[in-house]
């Protein structure tokens, strides 16, 4: 017995030591610059100087009072929100049959499914312009159908925005369910047929909350990933619609205000901690809770 | 409950036939189990009758209503599933609560066939417990509550005592027969160990390669099998083949003379039981073959001897263990013993191994 936990004491002494460094690099390459970024964003705005050392709210003050920035935070909050909805709609039932199904060509489908993750985000982003620009196929097909007579605006809209970013987001939530929903004995399914349940009711009270922590995992992986688009709203995006990510490197970057932008990118991090966690916190209490061990 | 008829059911996947012309005539309140090898298509004709799996051709009825289109949750059996499947998210009361509640019983008559069910499995003091934190017996117990809860025509157990170790599997084999008999239940009881089918059935159905190879009473399989298959299959089986030379007379290919008195024209090979021979040191009345031991094994209540007859071939016997004689000493490798059988121990198998 002793010597068991002594022996647990050491493992755990050297696992400790091997998470160190890795430990310690993370902490260097990410807490330093939000700590900074945290600073910088009490600061004062100085054209000449770009920012002079203080300690004053106005930079928060001015995003919650300017309409405009109000109008960035909540539109990137319905494009995260509807794209995290979206990929959680499309993505169950492939992670369902990919967890079921007895296919030899499993691997291969999988392999399919983290084909895109290989191309970045620009690349296919540019291909959702050609698809769904003006001269794209979305208005070719639908002009040659005759369903309309003029190209209609697809490209430069939140709806673009919102195609692109689920479908950048989607293998993420497919993968995160498929591998909770793969270890489910669906034997239980059978079951709750077995008692009087049809296909719906098995689903809602048997399938999906044992599938619960799945989908906590995907969502909140899949809406953080949205509200931190970059890429694909500014090139689907365009003078359309402005999303948190572009807006604050645009303050950055562009118009040299560090402090408003910094403020800009902790308002980002905070809200979707807060949304990411309390939702996770949600599904957890409702499903989650039961089973933990 | 209600009786269960299937008509010559049959499933085909794809070129194989899993389960080729099954006709059974189940009574109201029998246990019934099917019995075989796996892939003998016992489970695929379970699940048939569940609904899970369409058959390919025939029907069946349950007490007279033909189910064979309805789907699942309109059947009303109650199944029990070989690795429980209880629901990991509701605790054992929900569980049995769920059947119940797909069939809108109001909640105070659910809360009395809830308490009802886990007391006949006693297991109401576990009903607030989640299953992660049961045992796999307990586990099982509830998952029968929760199939009888719903009170089914038919009860099903698909191998429901595989996944338990020795002492529990009896334990719960004694008691899924107590409650099958107090409460009447239909049942059908898909198997691989022919202990737990011989122990537990009012009749069971041999089944091979898709086929019924014989339906009817434990001990009629037993002593009566009606085919090769059958004989071997259930317990072990001394085999001689040869031909028949006359009235009660068999010559086995080795040239023995055999007395068996049901022997025919037909007869090509003569088998019989192991624990109907006895291993005597001198020819006595009967039927005698000169035999040596190959080895024993001591399995406490009694010895099994493996011998060698006269063509080298592999014969073996149960000496039961009487303790007058330490079986080391009895069956010592290479001894020379007489195997001795009575003429009407012995069972005939024709050329296609028919009785």
């Amino acid at each position: 017995m002793s010597a068991v936990s002594r022996g647990d004491a050491r493992q755990a002494r050297l696992g400790a030591c091997l998470a160190f460094p890795s430990s310690l690099v993370v902490f260097c390459i990410i807490m330093v610059p939000i700590v900074l970024m945290f600073r910088y964003s009490f600061n004062f705005h100085d054209p000449v100087h770009i920012m002079r050392e203080g300690f004053t709210f106005e930079n928060y003050v001015k995003f919650f009072s300017d309409s405009y920035y109000r109008g960035v935070f909540f539109d990137t909050l319905k494009v995260a929100a509807t794209c995290t909805l979206l990929a959680l709609l499309f993505g169950f039932p492939v992670a369902y049959f990919l967890a079921k199904t007895q296919s030899r060509h499993k691997s291969l489908l999988i392999i399919l499914l983290v084909f895109p993750l290989m191309v970045g985000n620009v690349v296919r982003a540019a291909g959702w312009m050609v698809v769904l620009g003006n001269a794209g196929a979305v208005n070719a097909l639908l002009v040659w159908l005759g369903v309309i007579a003029q190209p209609i605006k697809l490209l430069y809209t939140p709806l673009a925005v919102v195609i692109g970013t689920t479908a950048v987001v989607l293998p993420f939530m497919i993968l995160t369910l498929q591998s909770v929903l793969e270890g489910i004995d669906f034997a239980v399914e059978e079951a709750a047929q077995n008692l009087g349940a049809n296909m719906f009711t098995t689903f809602w009270r048997v399938v999906l909350p044992i599938a619960a922590p799945g989908v906590a995992a995907g969502t909140m992986l899949v809406f953080i990933l949205c509200m931190n688009a970059y890429a694909t709203p500014v090139l689907l995006g365009g003078s359309g619609i402005t999303m948190m990510a572009p807006s604050l490197y645009g303050q950055i970057a562009k118009a040299s205000n560090w402090t408003f932008g910094s403020s800009m990118a902790l308002i980002l991090v905070i809200a979707t901690m807060l949304i990411a966690l309390s939702a996770n916190w949600l599904i957890h209490r409702r499903y989650v809770r039961t089973m933990a061990s | 409950m209600a009786n269960v008829s299937l008509i010559h059911l049959k499933k085909q996947f794809g070129q194989s036939v899993a389960v080729s012309d099954f006709s059974l005539e189940i009574a109201d309140g029998e246990l019934v189990s099917f019995l075989g090898p796996s892939g003998c298509g016992k489970t695929t004709t379970l699940r048939m009758i569940a609904g899970f799996i369409d058959p390919t051709a025939g029907r069946i009825l349950i007490g007279g209503t033909d189910v064979t289109a309805l789907p699942v949750h309109q059947r009303n059996t109650g199944m029990v599933f070989q690795r429980y499947a209880l629901f990991p998210h509701m605790t054992v009361a929900q569980n049995v609560s769920f059947g119940l509640e797909m069939r809108k019983v109001s909640a105070h008559e659910r809360d009395r066939r809830i308490e009802l069910a886990l007391d006949m499995v006693r297991m109401t003091e576990y009903k607030d417990r989640y299953p992660r934190q049961l045992s796999g017996g307990q586990q099982q117990r509830v998952a029968i509550a929760r199939a009888l809860a719903i009170e089914p025509k038919v009860f099903l157990l698909d191998e429901p005592l595989s996944n338990l170790d020795a002492k529990l599997r009896l334990e719960v084999r004694e008691e899924i027969r107590a409650l099958q008999q107090r409460l009447g239940l239909t049942t059908i009881f898909v198997t691989h160990d022919q202990e737990e089918a011989l122990a537990i059935s009012d009749r069971m159905a041999i089944m091979h390669d898709g086929k019924v190879q014989q339906v009817g009473r434990p001990d009629v399989l037993y002593e009566q099998p009606e085919n090769f298959f059958v004989a071997e299959f259930l317990g072990k089986m001394n085999f001689f083949a040869g031909t028949c030379v006359g009235p009660g007379q068999f010559k086995t290919t080795d040239g023995l003379l055999l007395n068996v008195d049901a022997v025919t024209q037909s007869t090509k090979r003569v088998g019989v039981r192991p624990e109907r021979v006895e291993l005597v040191a001198v020819a006595t009345s009967g039927n005698n073959i000169p035999v040596t031991v190959q080895s024993s094994a001591y399995l406490g209540s009694f010895v099994d001897v493996v011998l060698a007859g006269p063509n080298q071939q592999r014969l073996s016997c149960q000496v039961p263990n009487t303790a007058t004689v330490s079986p080391a000493d009895a069956f010592t490798t290479g001894r020379g013993l007489v195997m001795n059988f009575k003429a009407s121990d012995c069972v005939v198998f024709n050329e296609e191994g028919d009785a």
